[in-house]
């Protein structure tokens, strides 16, 4: 009877973490769409011209790419109880999403080395801003994954329904932030 | 005893907000704009004094029911029962709610929207007599064409506090005659006012309240207002957007003085000064 | 074996300190998870940094009501503010930024929405606390960090920020506009950065508990309008906020790294050309206006919805229209997004956008309509008793009123051009968002203190606290309308330099008059506060006869508010005027069998 209880307020615990999770994301939503809203109406400006993008770019987007579906096999595996695959997964996607900075700050320092910074120019201002508030949010959320490693590979054994409960909200959060750099991408490069 | 008191002071704190529904329409009433002085001002002024009236009286009705309420609730026992049924609630708030809301909205639609169309929509009239004027911390500089009807060009970079408050070009022929001032506009009655606003600094707004004109002046934007004075004098110019220290004290003059004398003012305007030694 | 599983659950849930022994003072009072002693916490920062404010509108209505005359003791305590006792002009737009940002984000949101929303959901819903606790508390700590950041910037060089609350570029943007766009405006920008993190905590807190913790039989539409509001008025801000936090992240750009995303090419200031290329002032106005009108509702929402709670336990009837007021409250704030251009109509918008906002504008006028007739429908036919909180709480309906009224001049264009700008926007927002809230501020405290603190608040101070604050105010704020129709601008240091403001010096005394009243009156509330805490009678489990969750348990609760056992709820929020044993209502844990259910 009282596991009975126990997993109602486990089970509204999680209905309630992924509600929040979800207000969140609409939060960081509005702020990037109030980002967005800046660059168009400035890009409609006479003296637009887009700077020509560093090359790293390409790459950084195939990384995050690779850590969304790593993130999303290790979850596969895990609800599957393939621990050390899981696992795998997780440390995978953690790895390449500290790669993704790291490429993040490479392709500011090829724009840098062709004498482009952020008062440069409207276009470059923007660039920064936005890979830079997208950044921030990738760092948050590694904070949230590597958090997730720690509990999953601490002592004990991984209960099943823990690790879904705790992959769910980290692939969500994850694949999210991963959208929200293609919209910036199409953003930087088409208006 | 202590019903009685409280009794009491229920229907004193009534009576305080009865006295405020009514007082307040009496001050309000006494209340004046400034005195009109262009043609879409009256409907301005309409647009006003619709709503003065309406609200008004929504206003003080509003007061006087609450008065009412507090006053009758304080001396009601227990209620025994659910007054009103679901349906009936709907249809009080429902009816009083939409009725308010239409005066007062509808009103304001139907007055308001032609106001507003005029007034933008506007296209300037052929003889409107035209301004520019380029507002700064913390001053009005007025520039107006000239003999040749042409304004001279002008670039921010020549701008020069001391020298050059404008930033004329000064290799431009069509600026040589452009007439100069600072916070002083002049214009003739009987033709329409046609003033091109830009600022060289912070947001400023050009406020002329007797002629129910007001546009902000957003740097980087070259704002126009068009409107037709109605009567001769001498009013205040001031500034309503807040640009910094001395915003309070943006003083300048609109004259709206007969045809005659605003070209004996402009022929002296367009005098050159006597030679420097 | 029940004991050992509830506390398994209860370390789940954080708050085992209780549980195994009793936590330190630190623990207890200064790093709480307990809702209810975050949300004191808050109101206690609130009405310390409402001290701030007020005292910053003294010194408004000292400089506007006797502008002639000098003030020596004022020298020796602003010296850098008033020079041989002149206030200074940069001092005084100081004065009038930091009045507004401190009194609505610091003093409205923290004790209003912050304040009595983490204090009052959990309590209402027949939650234990929050459904993250630990949030909570990071909510409160982050945003004290941002009140003592916004304190700190009258101290940095230049002095506080000083391009009003509305902060517009280019005047906060350039350094050399106005002194306090030095250090004080980036310091202001931190704060608000700080505060936005504070705030976004709190209302993704609010918006879960409400839809995960509510007790068995706790349905939606059985919750009580003050938790309505205050998931209506976080959803807002949660959606609302980013805006302001994407221009303030912009604007420190601008100041502070040469970029021009709202400073326009070409302009001269102090004598020097700026480098800056084609930003737009215009930007950060739609930014920040797109957060600042949600904001106003993110405030008036719960005060509306505190004075719905308060006026059915004085008037022993339930509120009128309940489940119309609730679909009021969602279109208000639904509406409230897509309305932000009023504030810019004479800004150099398209008339065509201008055009849409006044229809936009007007349609809030409905539902805001038909809330208010709700409001005074409920006080219909009513066995009033006219307690302090009554008082208050019929405050907020006479001023929820007459301010709306107001709000049909801006929000439709053509009457806007003469009055934006003016005193007749200072009235009408002081009236809103500085009158319905501090009244249901005000009514809430007293009506509430029995709860937190377990005993009454004395009544013969607090109807005098009622007199010296709502007339006075009605009074300040009623005439600065008229002002504005008499063409006095805003933020002006003074009326002296214009002619046609002559008449308006004798009206500024007595606003500035009857504002002496007002603050001096609020030591009454002060001293009736910190001394019923001692001295005030003990307060029963319920000394109105209210029928929310909250009376049912003791003043002040226990940690888990009601106690081990869980609840039920069989009732709406609004049972009076029905015969039961312990009067004329019912609260809403009594099953239908033993009082008829109403709704």
């Amino acid at each position: 009877m009282h596991i009975a209880l126990q997993r109602e307020r486990e089970s509204r615990r999680e209905e309630s973490v992924r509600l929040l999770l979800w207000m969140f994301l609409a939060t960081i939503t509005m702020l990037f769409a109030a980002f967005s809203s800046a660059y168009i109406v400035r890009s409609s400006g006479s003296d637009w011209t887009r700077i020509d993008l560093p090359d790293a770019l390409l790459g950084n987007t195939i990384v995050l790419c690779a850590s969304s579906i790593t993130l999303e096999l290790g979850s596969w595996c895990g609800a599957r109880r393939r621990w050390n695959l899981a696992l795998c997964g997780l440390g995978g996607a953690l790895v390449l999403g500290i790669g993704f900075l790291v490429g993040q700050l490479q392709a500011w320092r090829q724009l840098q080395g062709a004498g482009i910074f952020l008062p440069s120019s409207p276009h470059s201002s923007f660039f920064y801003l936005l890979t830079g508030a997208h950044g921030v949010h990738v760092g948050g959320a590694l904070a949230v994954l590597g958090y997730a490693s720690l509990v999953a590979t601490g002592p004990g054994r991984v209960e099943a329904r823990h690790w879904s409960r705790a992959m769910a909200l980290s692939r969500t959060f994850w694949h999210f932030l991963l959208g929200v750099w293609l919209v910036v991408l199409l953003l930087l490069t088409q208006y | 005893m202590a019903k009685q008191t409280s009794v009491i002071h229920a229907s004193i704190v009534a009576a305080l907000f009865a006295v405020l529904g009514i007082g307040g329409v009496v001050y309000g009433s006494r209340v004046a704009l400034p005195g009109l002085a262009s043609r879409h001002g009256a409907g301005i002024d309409a647009m006003l004094d619709y709503l003065l009236i309406t609200t008004g009286v929504l206003f003080a009705v509003g007061y006087c029911a609450l008065a009412y309420f507090i006053w009758t609730g304080a001396r009601r026992g227990r209620i025994g029962q659910r007054l009103a049924s679901r349906r009936t609630e709907l249809w009080v708030s429902g009816t009083i709610g939409i009725a308010v809301a239409l005066v007062a909205e509808g009103g304001v639609l139907a007055i308001g929207m032609p106001v507003w169309s005029e007034y933008f929509d506007a296209t300037p009239p052929a003889d409107a007599v035209t301004v520019e004027v380029l507002a700064q911390q913390f001053l009005w500089n007025v520039r107006y064409a000239g003999p040749d009807g042409q304004f001279g060009r002008t670039s921010s970079d020549r701008i020069d506090d001391v020298s050059n408050p404008m930033g004329m070009d000064r290799t431009d022929p069509a600026g040589r005659d452009d007439i100069i001032t600072q916070n002083a506009i002049t214009v003739p009655s009987g033709r329409a006012v046609r003033l091109r606003l830009r600022s060289r600094d912070m947001i400023h707004s050009f406020f002329l309240p007797h002629f129910r004109v007001k546009q902000d002046i957003v740097p980087g934007m070259t704002p126009e207002v068009i409107f037709f004075p109605t009567r001769e004098g001498s009013f205040e110019m001031a500034c309503t957007e807040l640009c910094g220290l001395a915003h309070y004290r943006m003083r300048g003059f609109f004259d709206v003085v007969s045809p005659e004398a605003y070209e004996k003012w402009l022929t002296d305007q367009s005098t050159p000064p006597p030679a420097r030694r | 074996m029940a004991q050992t599983t509830e506390q398994t659950t209860d370390m789940r849930h954080g708050s085992d300190a209780e549980h195994a022994h009793e936590p330190g003072f630190i623990r207890k009072y200064v790093f709480s998870f307990d809702h209810k002693v975050i949300g004191i916490q808050y109101i206690i920062t609130g009405l310390l940094m409402a001290l701030v404010g007020a005292t910053l509108a003294m010194l408004i209505r000292l400089q506007l009501g006797w502008p002639d005359r000098v003030w020596p003791l004022l020298s020796q305590i602003f010296p850098k503010g008033y020079v041989s006792g002149v206030m200074t002009p940069e001092f005084y737009l100081a004065v009038v930024t930091m009045h507004g940002t401190i009194m609505v984000f610091f003093f409205m949101s923290y004790v209003l929405v912050s304040g009595f929303g983490n204090y009052l959901v959990p309590l209402q819903i027949g939650a234990r606390d929050m459904a993250f606790p630990f949030l909570n508390m990071l909510s409160f700590w982050v945003g004290s960090i941002s009140a003592l950041l916004m304190i700190s910037s009258f101290f940095v060089e230049g002095g506080a920020a000083a391009a009003g609350w509305t902060a517009y570029p280019p005047l906060s943007a350039v350094a050399s506009a106005v002194p306090g766009s030095r250090n004080g405006q980036t310091v202001w920008l931190v704060s608000m950065a700080f505060f936005i993190a504070s705030f976004t905590l709190s209302g993704l807190n609010i918006v879960a508990t409400v839809f995960s913790e509510r007790a068995r039989g706790m349905s939606m539409w059985r919750m009580p309008l003050t938790v309505w509001s205050y998931f209506i008025a976080s959803i807002l801000g949660l959606l609302a906020f980013p805006a302001l936090t994407a221009a303030a992240v912009m604007l420190i750009l601008d100041r502070h790294t040469g970029t021009s995303f709202f400073i326009p090419i070409g302009l001269v200031v102090a004598g020097q050309h700026l480098s800056h290329t084609g930003g737009s002032p215009l930007l950060w106005q739609h930014l920040f206006w797109f957060l600042g009108h949600p904001e106003v509702y993110v405030l008036i929402l719960p005060a509306l919805g505190i004075a719905c709670d308060v006026i059915p336990a004085f008037t022993r009837k339930p509120v009128f229209g309940y489940k119309l007021s609730v679909w009021c409250l969602i279109a208000v704030g639904a509406l409230s997004m897509v309305v932000w251009g009023h504030h810019m109509f004479v800004s150099g918008m398209s008339p065509f956008t201008g055009e849409y906002f006044s229809v936009a504008t007007l349609t809030i006028t409905l539902p805001m309509t038909v809330f208010g007739v709700n409001m005074l429908a409920s006080l219909w036919g009513g066995s009033i008793r006219l307690r302090v909180p009554m008082m208050f709480a019929c405050a907020v309906l006479a001023l929820f009123g007459s301010g709306g009224l107001g709000g049909l001049y801006l929000g439709n264009a053509t009457a806007d051009m003469q009055l934006t700008d003016t005193y007749f926007v200072v009235g009408h927002f002081h009236m809103m968002i500085g009158g319905v809230t501090l009244m249901a501020t005000f009514g809430g405290l007293y009506y509430w203190y029995p709860k937190m603190f377990g005993r009454m608040m004395n009544e013969k101070l607090g109807t005098a606290h009622f007199w010296l604050t709502f007339t006075p105010f009605f009074v300040i704020f009623f005439m600065q309308h008229f002002l504005g129709i008499q063409g006095a601008p805003r933020r002006y240091y003074a009326f002296t330099a214009y002619d046609f403001l002559r008449e308006t010096r004798l009206q500024n005394t007595i606003i500035s008059s009857a504002a002496m009243v007002l603050i001096s009156g609020q030591l009454l509330f002060l001293i009736n506060f910190i001394w019923s805490l001692f001295k005030g009678r003990k307060a029963a489990d319920n000394p109105w006869e209210a029928t929310t969750l909250e009376w049912t348990t003791s003043s002040p609760p226990p940690h888990d508010n009601f106690g081990p056992h869980p609840l039920t709820v069989h009732r709406w929020a609004y049972e009076y005027g029905v015969p039961s044993d312990v009067g004329d209502y019912a609260d809403q844990r009594v099953p239908k069998e033993r009082v008829a259910v109403t709704a």
